[in-house]
Protein backbone atom coordinates (compact mmCIF):
# COMPACT_ATOMS: atom_id res chain seq x y z
CA UNK A 1 0.00 0.00 0.00
CA UNK A 2 2.83 2.51 0.53
CA UNK A 3 4.88 1.34 -2.00
CA UNK A 4 2.48 2.45 -4.36
CA UNK A 5 2.47 5.48 -3.29
CA UNK A 6 5.89 6.12 -2.80
CA UNK A 7 6.18 4.61 -6.76
CA UNK A 8 3.42 6.90 -7.63
CA UNK A 9 5.57 10.37 -6.09
CA UNK A 10 8.85 8.99 -7.87
CA UNK A 11 7.07 8.78 -11.49
CA UNK A 12 5.46 12.32 -10.92
CA UNK A 13 9.18 13.60 -10.14
CA UNK A 14 10.64 11.71 -12.65
CA UNK A 15 10.74 14.80 -14.78
CA UNK A 16 13.07 16.83 -11.89
CA UNK A 17 16.59 15.53 -13.72
CA UNK A 18 17.44 13.38 -11.51
CA UNK A 19 16.79 9.42 -11.28
CA UNK A 20 16.30 8.62 -7.87
CA UNK A 21 16.07 4.69 -8.50
CA UNK A 22 18.03 2.99 -6.59
CA UNK A 23 16.40 5.16 -3.31
CA UNK A 24 13.03 4.30 -3.89
CA UNK A 25 12.67 1.01 -2.74
CA UNK A 26 11.56 1.53 0.96
CA UNK A 27 13.35 -1.55 2.52
CA UNK A 28 13.67 -1.69 6.19
CA UNK A 29 17.24 -1.94 6.66
CA UNK A 30 18.23 0.92 4.00
CA UNK A 31 21.82 1.97 4.70
CA UNK A 32 22.93 5.26 5.81
CA UNK A 33 23.93 7.61 3.30
CA UNK A 34 27.49 7.72 4.13
CA UNK A 35 27.60 3.19 4.16
CA UNK A 36 25.73 3.11 0.78
CA UNK A 37 28.56 5.12 -0.58
CA UNK A 38 31.79 3.36 0.87
CA UNK A 39 32.30 2.09 -2.64
CA UNK A 40 32.35 4.79 -4.89
CA UNK A 41 35.80 5.06 -6.19
CA UNK A 42 37.39 8.44 -6.75
CA UNK A 43 35.83 11.36 -6.06
CA UNK A 44 36.29 14.29 -7.96
CA UNK A 45 36.65 17.36 -6.16
CA UNK A 46 38.07 20.96 -5.58
CA UNK A 47 40.99 21.60 -3.22
CA UNK A 48 37.83 23.93 -1.72
CA UNK A 49 35.80 21.37 -1.11
CA UNK A 50 38.66 19.88 0.34
CA UNK A 51 39.64 22.30 2.49
CA UNK A 52 35.80 22.16 3.82
CA UNK A 53 35.69 18.77 4.28
CA UNK A 54 35.26 17.36 8.27
CA UNK A 55 36.46 14.13 9.54
CA UNK A 56 33.85 12.08 11.15
CA UNK A 57 35.86 10.69 14.16
CA UNK A 58 39.89 11.42 14.77
CA UNK A 59 42.88 11.89 12.61
CA UNK A 60 42.39 8.29 11.58
CA UNK A 61 38.77 8.46 10.62
CA UNK A 62 37.42 9.37 7.22
CA UNK A 63 36.71 12.60 5.29
CA UNK A 64 32.65 13.51 5.03
CA UNK A 65 32.27 16.05 1.73
CA UNK A 66 28.19 16.46 1.52
CA UNK A 67 27.44 14.35 4.13
CA UNK A 68 29.71 11.24 2.25
CA UNK A 69 32.32 9.31 3.78
CA UNK A 70 35.35 10.23 0.97
CA UNK A 71 38.44 8.73 1.07
CA UNK A 72 39.96 8.30 -2.65
CA UNK A 73 39.30 11.58 -4.85
CA UNK A 74 40.85 13.24 -8.01
CA UNK A 75 42.06 16.45 -8.51
CA UNK A 76 43.27 18.26 -11.17
CA UNK A 77 45.55 21.40 -10.90
CA UNK A 78 49.37 22.81 -11.22
CA UNK A 79 51.99 21.54 -9.37
CA UNK A 80 54.73 23.90 -7.62
CA UNK A 81 57.31 23.39 -5.55
CA UNK A 82 58.26 19.67 -6.27
CA UNK A 83 60.69 18.21 -3.94
CA UNK A 84 61.87 15.05 -4.43
CA UNK A 85 63.51 13.00 -1.91
CA UNK A 86 64.60 9.30 -2.17
CA UNK A 87 61.35 8.15 -0.17
CA UNK A 88 59.00 10.21 -1.43
CA UNK A 89 58.45 13.35 -3.80
CA UNK A 90 56.23 16.48 -2.22
CA UNK A 91 54.29 19.24 -4.21
CA UNK A 92 51.67 21.89 -4.01
CA UNK A 93 48.67 21.60 -6.08
CA UNK A 94 47.23 24.47 -7.00
CA UNK A 95 43.85 24.28 -9.11
CA UNK A 96 42.55 27.64 -8.59
CA UNK A 97 40.52 26.93 -5.96
CA UNK A 98 43.27 26.54 -3.42
CA UNK A 99 46.60 25.06 -2.71
CA UNK A 100 47.08 21.78 -0.54
CA UNK A 101 50.23 19.65 0.08
CA UNK A 102 50.45 16.43 -2.00
CA UNK A 103 52.80 13.62 -1.68
CA UNK A 104 53.88 10.35 -3.42
CA UNK A 105 55.81 7.50 -2.39
CA UNK A 106 58.38 6.30 -4.46
CA UNK A 107 57.00 2.79 -3.52
CA UNK A 108 58.09 1.22 -7.14
CA UNK A 109 59.97 2.00 -9.78
CA UNK A 110 56.81 3.45 -11.15
CA UNK A 111 56.22 5.91 -9.02
CA UNK A 112 59.93 7.46 -9.51
CA UNK A 113 59.46 7.23 -13.48
CA UNK A 114 56.47 8.99 -13.07
CA UNK A 115 57.26 11.66 -10.98
CA UNK A 116 60.40 12.60 -13.29
CA UNK A 117 57.57 13.85 -15.99
CA UNK A 118 55.90 16.12 -13.47
CA UNK A 119 57.78 19.33 -13.69
CA UNK A 120 57.10 23.05 -11.80
CA UNK A 121 53.97 24.69 -13.29
CA UNK A 122 52.18 21.56 -14.69
CA UNK A 123 48.72 20.98 -15.29
CA UNK A 124 48.07 17.51 -13.66
CA UNK A 125 45.39 14.64 -12.56
CA UNK A 126 46.25 13.73 -8.84
CA UNK A 127 43.99 10.41 -7.79
CA UNK A 128 45.26 9.60 -4.08
CA UNK A 129 43.67 9.61 -0.85
CA UNK A 130 42.75 12.16 1.90
CA UNK A 131 45.07 11.95 4.94
CA UNK A 132 45.09 14.17 8.20
CA UNK A 133 48.81 14.80 9.26
CA UNK A 134 49.12 17.36 12.60
CA UNK A 135 45.95 19.17 11.63
CA UNK A 136 46.60 19.69 8.01
CA UNK A 137 44.75 18.03 5.02
CA UNK A 138 47.12 15.82 2.71
CA UNK A 139 46.74 14.50 -0.31
CA UNK A 140 48.43 10.80 -0.74
CA UNK A 141 48.62 10.32 -4.38
CA UNK A 142 49.23 7.02 -5.97
CA UNK A 143 48.79 8.29 -9.61
CA UNK A 144 50.18 11.70 -11.19
CA UNK A 145 49.37 12.22 -15.11
CA UNK A 146 50.27 15.44 -16.66
CA UNK A 147 47.59 16.84 -18.58
CA UNK A 148 47.62 16.73 -22.54
CA UNK A 149 44.62 17.49 -23.43
CA UNK A 150 43.13 20.64 -21.73
CA UNK A 151 39.55 19.78 -22.48
CA UNK A 152 40.26 17.63 -19.39
CA UNK A 153 40.51 21.04 -16.98
CA UNK A 154 37.47 21.81 -18.00
CA UNK A 155 35.87 18.51 -17.22
CA UNK A 156 37.03 18.06 -13.89
CA UNK A 157 35.37 21.12 -12.78
CA UNK A 158 32.42 20.15 -14.36
CA UNK A 159 32.61 16.65 -13.07
CA UNK A 160 33.18 18.03 -9.72
CA UNK A 161 29.67 20.13 -9.61
CA UNK A 162 27.99 17.03 -11.27
CA UNK A 163 29.08 15.06 -8.51
CA UNK A 164 28.17 17.46 -5.76
CA UNK A 165 24.33 18.02 -7.33
CA UNK A 166 24.86 13.64 -7.42
CA UNK A 167 25.49 13.39 -3.90
CA UNK A 168 22.87 16.41 -2.41
CA UNK A 169 20.20 14.55 -4.46
CA UNK A 170 20.64 11.44 -3.37
CA UNK A 171 20.90 12.40 0.27
CA UNK A 172 17.97 14.26 0.06
CA UNK A 173 16.08 11.32 -1.79
CA UNK A 174 16.68 9.34 1.43
CA UNK A 175 14.71 11.67 3.68
CA UNK A 176 11.31 10.98 4.34
CA UNK A 177 9.51 13.33 2.30
CA UNK A 178 6.71 12.92 -0.45
CA UNK A 179 7.84 15.39 -3.30
CA UNK A 180 4.72 16.89 -3.81
CA UNK A 181 4.54 17.45 -0.26
CA UNK A 182 7.69 20.13 -0.77
CA UNK A 183 5.71 22.82 -2.31
CA UNK A 184 3.76 23.10 0.69
CA UNK A 185 3.92 25.02 3.26
CA UNK A 186 5.89 22.58 5.60
CA UNK A 187 8.87 24.56 3.71
CA UNK A 188 11.67 22.39 4.49
CA UNK A 189 14.18 23.69 1.66
CA UNK A 190 14.71 20.47 0.37
CA UNK A 191 14.56 20.69 -4.12
CA UNK A 192 15.72 23.95 -3.26
CA UNK A 193 19.03 22.87 -1.39
CA UNK A 194 21.41 23.00 -4.68
CA UNK A 195 22.51 26.17 -3.46
CA UNK A 196 25.02 24.70 -0.39
CA UNK A 197 22.12 24.90 2.09
CA UNK A 198 22.74 21.23 2.99
CA UNK A 199 20.12 21.39 5.38
CA UNK A 200 18.56 18.69 7.73
CA UNK A 201 14.60 18.26 7.51
CA UNK A 202 12.68 19.78 10.16
CA UNK A 203 12.92 18.91 13.49
CA UNK A 204 9.84 16.02 13.22
CA UNK A 205 11.42 14.77 10.94
CA UNK A 206 15.03 14.03 12.01
CA UNK A 207 16.77 11.28 12.55
CA UNK A 208 14.61 9.52 10.31
CA UNK A 209 16.94 8.91 7.59
CA UNK A 210 16.53 4.88 7.61
CA UNK A 211 13.49 4.06 6.23
CA UNK A 212 12.89 5.85 3.42
CA UNK A 213 9.87 7.92 3.01
CA UNK A 214 7.84 5.85 5.76
CA UNK A 215 7.57 8.45 8.01
CA UNK A 216 7.05 11.96 6.69
CA UNK A 217 3.43 12.55 7.36
CA UNK A 218 2.30 9.36 8.96
CA UNK A 219 4.93 10.46 11.71
CA UNK A 220 3.28 14.24 11.55
CA UNK A 221 0.05 12.62 12.38
CA UNK A 222 1.25 10.33 15.11
CA UNK A 223 2.47 13.01 16.86
CA UNK A 224 -0.35 15.17 16.57
CA UNK A 225 -2.72 12.91 18.09
CA UNK A 226 -0.21 12.36 20.75
CA UNK A 227 0.10 15.34 22.04
CA UNK A 228 -1.83 15.74 25.38
CA UNK A 229 -4.19 17.97 24.04
CA UNK A 230 -4.92 15.66 21.73
CA UNK A 231 -5.20 12.61 24.37
CA UNK A 232 -7.23 14.97 26.24
CA UNK A 233 -10.03 14.69 23.45
CA UNK A 234 -11.93 11.67 24.66
CA UNK A 235 -13.94 11.56 20.81
CA UNK A 236 -10.00 11.64 18.90
CA UNK A 237 -9.09 14.43 16.53
CA UNK A 238 -11.17 14.35 13.21
CA UNK A 239 -9.12 13.93 9.93
CA UNK A 240 -10.28 17.30 8.35
CA UNK A 241 -8.44 18.60 11.42
CA UNK A 242 -5.21 16.92 10.98
CA UNK A 243 -5.31 17.86 7.44
CA UNK A 244 -5.16 21.87 8.16
CA UNK A 245 -3.05 21.53 11.47
CA UNK A 246 -0.42 19.31 9.28
CA UNK A 247 -1.45 21.40 5.94
CA UNK A 248 -1.41 17.71 3.70
CA UNK A 249 -4.51 17.23 1.91
CA UNK A 250 -7.10 14.77 3.25
CA UNK A 251 -6.01 12.06 1.12
CA UNK A 252 -2.70 12.03 2.25
CA UNK A 253 -3.45 12.14 5.71
CA UNK A 254 -6.12 9.22 5.47
CA UNK A 255 -3.52 7.33 3.93
CA UNK A 256 -1.22 8.08 6.74
CA UNK A 257 -4.26 7.39 9.36
CA UNK A 258 -4.28 3.90 7.58
CA UNK A 259 -1.05 2.63 8.02
CA UNK A 260 -0.84 4.08 11.66
CA UNK A 261 -3.90 2.25 12.12
CA UNK A 262 -2.63 -1.10 10.44
CA UNK A 263 0.72 -0.64 12.82
CA UNK A 264 -1.59 -0.44 15.88
CA UNK A 265 -0.98 3.11 16.82
CA UNK A 266 -4.01 4.83 16.14
CA UNK A 267 -7.57 3.84 16.51
CA UNK A 268 -11.00 5.56 15.27
CA UNK A 269 -13.16 6.49 17.46
CA UNK A 270 -16.74 7.50 17.44
CA UNK A 271 -16.88 7.26 13.41
CA UNK A 272 -14.15 6.80 10.72
CA UNK A 273 -13.10 10.22 10.66
CA UNK A 274 -11.78 10.74 14.55
CA UNK A 275 -9.05 9.15 15.85
CA UNK A 276 -6.77 9.01 18.97
CA UNK A 277 -3.33 7.33 19.16
CA UNK A 278 -3.21 4.17 21.14
CA UNK A 279 0.03 5.36 23.34
CA UNK A 280 -1.63 6.64 26.96
CA UNK A 281 0.58 9.58 26.76
CA UNK B 1 46.11 24.04 2.71
CA UNK B 2 45.60 27.36 1.52
CA UNK B 3 42.43 28.13 0.26
CA UNK B 4 43.17 32.02 0.77
CA UNK B 5 43.44 33.28 -3.04
CA UNK B 6 41.67 31.88 -5.49
CA UNK B 7 41.52 32.73 -8.88
CA UNK B 8 37.93 33.10 -9.94
CA UNK B 9 36.92 31.62 -13.60
CA UNK B 10 36.00 34.82 -15.91
CA UNK B 11 34.45 35.31 -19.29
CA UNK B 12 34.54 38.81 -20.68
CA UNK B 13 31.51 39.60 -19.04
CA UNK B 14 32.15 38.06 -15.09
CA UNK B 15 35.77 40.14 -15.15
CA UNK B 16 34.58 43.34 -15.13
CA UNK B 17 32.72 42.06 -11.44
CA UNK B 18 36.29 41.10 -10.06
CA UNK B 19 38.87 44.02 -11.32
CA UNK B 20 41.26 43.80 -8.94
CA UNK B 21 41.18 40.39 -7.90
CA UNK B 22 42.96 37.11 -8.94
CA UNK B 23 41.20 35.86 -11.73
CA UNK B 24 41.81 32.90 -14.62
CA UNK B 25 40.68 33.26 -18.34
CA UNK B 26 40.88 31.58 -21.15
CA UNK B 27 42.02 33.53 -24.33
CA UNK B 28 41.65 32.57 -27.87
CA UNK B 29 44.63 34.83 -28.93
CA UNK B 30 43.96 36.94 -32.03
CA UNK B 31 46.96 39.30 -31.86
CA UNK B 32 50.49 38.91 -30.37
CA UNK B 33 53.06 41.75 -30.00
CA UNK B 34 55.81 41.49 -26.75
CA UNK B 35 53.52 43.08 -24.00
CA UNK B 36 50.52 42.92 -25.04
CA UNK B 37 48.27 39.97 -26.32
CA UNK B 38 45.04 40.42 -27.49
CA UNK B 39 42.29 37.35 -28.15
CA UNK B 40 38.86 36.55 -27.67
CA UNK B 41 37.45 35.64 -24.57
CA UNK B 42 35.11 32.21 -24.36
CA UNK B 43 32.48 34.43 -24.36
CA UNK B 44 33.33 36.28 -27.75
CA UNK B 45 34.55 39.35 -26.66
CA UNK B 46 37.63 41.07 -26.61
CA UNK B 47 40.15 40.73 -24.02
CA UNK B 48 43.70 41.96 -23.43
CA UNK B 49 46.38 40.24 -21.83
CA UNK B 50 49.63 41.77 -20.10
CA UNK B 51 52.63 40.44 -19.35
CA UNK B 52 52.54 37.35 -21.82
CA UNK B 53 55.66 36.31 -24.19
CA UNK B 54 55.19 35.78 -27.97
CA UNK B 55 52.54 33.12 -27.95
CA UNK B 56 51.27 31.49 -31.37
CA UNK B 57 48.18 32.85 -32.56
CA UNK B 58 44.96 31.06 -32.90
CA UNK B 59 45.85 28.87 -30.11
CA UNK B 60 43.94 28.88 -26.52
CA UNK B 61 46.08 30.27 -23.25
CA UNK B 62 44.38 29.89 -19.35
CA UNK B 63 45.75 33.52 -18.33
CA UNK B 64 45.94 33.41 -14.14
CA UNK B 65 46.29 36.78 -12.88
CA UNK B 66 45.18 40.41 -11.63
CA UNK B 67 42.14 41.68 -13.77
CA UNK B 68 43.43 45.35 -13.86
CA UNK B 69 40.35 46.67 -15.67
CA UNK B 70 36.90 45.01 -17.10
CA UNK B 71 38.66 44.44 -20.04
CA UNK B 72 42.57 43.41 -19.45
CA UNK B 73 44.14 41.02 -17.06
CA UNK B 74 47.92 41.04 -16.13
CA UNK B 75 49.18 37.90 -16.14
CA UNK B 76 51.31 35.86 -13.18
CA UNK B 77 50.62 32.73 -14.64
CA UNK B 78 50.22 31.16 -18.30
CA UNK B 79 49.45 27.72 -19.84
CA UNK B 80 48.94 27.06 -23.59
CA UNK B 81 45.92 25.16 -23.71
CA UNK B 82 47.08 24.31 -27.33
CA UNK B 83 44.69 24.93 -30.67
CA UNK B 84 41.83 22.35 -30.30
CA UNK B 85 39.65 23.98 -26.96
CA UNK B 86 36.15 23.67 -26.30
CA UNK B 87 35.71 27.07 -25.28
CA UNK B 88 32.17 26.76 -25.04
CA UNK B 89 32.49 24.16 -21.87
CA UNK B 90 34.39 26.42 -20.29
CA UNK B 91 32.25 29.44 -20.15
CA UNK B 92 29.46 27.27 -19.11
CA UNK B 93 32.31 26.50 -15.73
CA UNK B 94 32.65 29.98 -15.86
CA UNK B 95 28.83 30.84 -15.12
CA UNK B 96 28.34 27.69 -13.12
CA UNK B 97 31.52 28.14 -11.06
CA UNK B 98 30.17 32.17 -10.47
CA UNK B 99 26.54 31.16 -9.93
CA UNK B 100 25.22 28.31 -8.32
CA UNK B 101 28.14 26.65 -7.22
CA UNK B 102 29.86 29.46 -6.00
CA UNK B 103 31.09 27.31 -3.05
CA UNK B 104 32.84 24.69 -4.59
CA UNK B 105 35.48 27.23 -6.11
CA UNK B 106 35.38 30.71 -4.30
Amino acid sequence: MFSSSQLDATSAFAGGGFSFTQQTQPTDSTPSPAKSRETQGLVPVTVKQISEASQSGDEKSNFVINGVDVTNVTVVGMVFEKVGRNTDVAFILDDGTGRMKCRRWMNENFDTIEMEEILEGMYVRVNGHLKSFQGAKQLVAFSVRPVTNFDEVTFHFIDCIHNHLQTKSQGEGLTPTQPQLVDTSLSTPMRNGLNGSQTAPSSQLSGQFSIDGLKSCDQLVLDYLQQPSSIGQEKGIHRDELSRQLKFPVEKIMESIRSLEEEGLIYSTIDEFHYKSTASG
Amino acid sequence: MDTSSPSVFVNAELLRMHVGKKVRAVVHVTQSDGEITTGKSTDEHQLIVKGLPHVSLMSYVEVIGIAESDQSIRAETWTNFGNTFDAQSYNQVCQLANGEFKGLFL
